[in-house]
């Protein structure tokens, strides 16, 4: 993947390639785990992709501030203590101020310190763009997970508890295996499968194609 | 490698992990009263919500189920409640002093910890002082969504009310007289109402028993 186009790119444009060209989750097929750990609602998937997307911007940001002055070898260990340091400021932040989400995902904010999607942009746009640029590509890849987790967990929650966003819809639970974990992998395969279907039936497969990771 | 090389390595280093330190310290240093005060805050509400009318709640002890740490409490209800007017001349304003006269003991509270499917389940439970259960709140547990998640649910929690020592027993059948299980989730039901309450149960009677004989050193003290 080459990022290095400076200027010429369009905030506008840059926000639709994280939300759909580059996807974190159906596109680039990185961090998953925490898109099937926490959406088996649909209220925990847009807290914990909230708060992704605000990590995310932020971490960018910084990233691509300091990006002549990290030394190219420690890039990895700094991008890891930009990234800590902005969790756990979340985190604070969170734990003294928006308490009643903080209950809900309290558990789940410490973790994003090890999402892979996160250093993944800050390495491949961050390191290498202006400061706006990598604000609205982080914005971007957060807005295209937030995303992924909400449409996902929409689908396991409805299937799994007949409910949607914890207000009944149908009095049964029509498939409970699709909040456990097993669900998780089914729906989110099949969401991908469908989106891959999206783009090779509409747009001729030249979208970016899966990169793995984890 | 140069030697410029390592020395903007160290200077990259000590520079940025000073600054992060220091921005971390800073929110740290504005957050954790917050934090502390809010926690404290809340659990005198939850504690509050067991008992509503209670008017003064105060704390037994500590105790260790599952060698994880809990407390339990006392709840009293005042025989009058005396308001004396304070004049507080250094704020220069008029405080509120509440008196507690002949405080009368309606029940207790306790924390305990119940052993569940996937995870080991935080329960709170009012009892009176005939020690029949009034309320229970779980407070914190990682059972499975769907099926084990149900003991967060109000009808669940419900059944709790009323039932002493010899109800507190898990019965597979429709029933009222027992704890009902939840379809699909008997070891999350039995880990609330037969490990967690019926165990937190027992330990506060064993407890008061044994306060008894330390009650002539209590009352030395008042």
């Amino acid at each position: 993947m080459s990022h290095q186009h400076q200027e010429k790119v369009s905030y506008w444009a840059l926000l639709k390639n994280g939300v759909i060209k580059e996807n974190t989750i159906f596109r680039l097929v990185i961090s998953l785990c925490p898109a099937i750990a926490v959406t088996n609602s649909v209220r925990n998937g847009f807290l914990l992709g909230s708060a992704v997307l605000f990590v995310q911007a932020m971490v960018n940001s910084t990233v691509a501030l300091l990006r002549n002055f990290i030394h190219p070898r420690i890039r990895i260990p700094i991008f890891m203590l930009i990234i800590s340091g902005w969790v756990t400021v979340v985190d604070m932040l969170m734990a003294a101020y928006a308490r009643a989400a903080y209950k809900e995902i309290g558990l789940y904010i410490q973790i994003i310190v090890a999402f892979a999607s996160i250093l993944a942009r800050a390495e491949v746009f961050a390191s290498k763009n202006k400061v706006g640029a990598s604000f609205f590509d982080g914005l971007g890849s957060g807005l295209g997970f937030l995303l992924a987790l909400v449409i996902i967990s929409f689908f396991r929650e409805l299937l799994g508890k007949g409910t949607l966003v914890g207000l009944t819809i149908v009095p049964v639970k029509p498939m409970l295996i699709m909040i456990l974990p097993a669900g998780g992998f089914l729906v989110t395969g099949l969401l991908m499968g469908f989106f891959n279907w999206i783009d090779m039936r509409f747009y001729g497969g030249k979208g970016a194609g899966g990169a793995g990771g984890h | 490698m140069t030697f410029k090389d390592i020395l903007k390595i160290t200077a990259n280093l000590v520079v940025l992990y000073l600054a992060g330190g220091l921005l971390l310290a800073a929110v740290y240093a504005k957050t954790s009263p917050i934090i502390f005060k809010k926690n404290e805050e809340e659990k005198k509400e939850a504690l509050q919500r067991m008992m509503p009318e209670a008017d003064v709640i105060e704390k037994l002890g500590d105790w260790y189920p599952h060698e994880k740490h809990a407390e339990y409490f006392v709840a009293k209800k005042c025989g009058e409640v005396k308001i004396d007017k304070v004049k507080d001349e250094e704020a220069g304003i008029v405080r509120e002093k509440k008196e507690c006269i002949d405080p009368k003991v309606i029940g207790y509270i306790v924390q305990t910890f119940g052993k569940g499917y996937s995870s080991y389940i935080n329960i709170l439970f009012s009892v009176d002082d005939k020690f029949t259960v009034q309320k229970i709140d779980i407070l914190h547990h990682a059972e499975t969504p769907g099926l084990g998640d149900e003991i967060e649910l109000d009808y669940f929690k419900n059944r709790f009310k009323g039932k002493d020592i010899e109800h507190l027993k898990v019965v597979k059948t429709e029933t009222t007289e027992y704890i009902q299980a939840i379809t699909g989730a008997t070891i999350s039901t039995r880990a609330v109402a037969e490990d967690g309450v019926r165990n937190g149960l027992e330990f506060l009677q064993q407890a008061l028993k044994g306060e008894v004989k330390d009650e002539s050193s209590a009352s030395r003290e008042g």
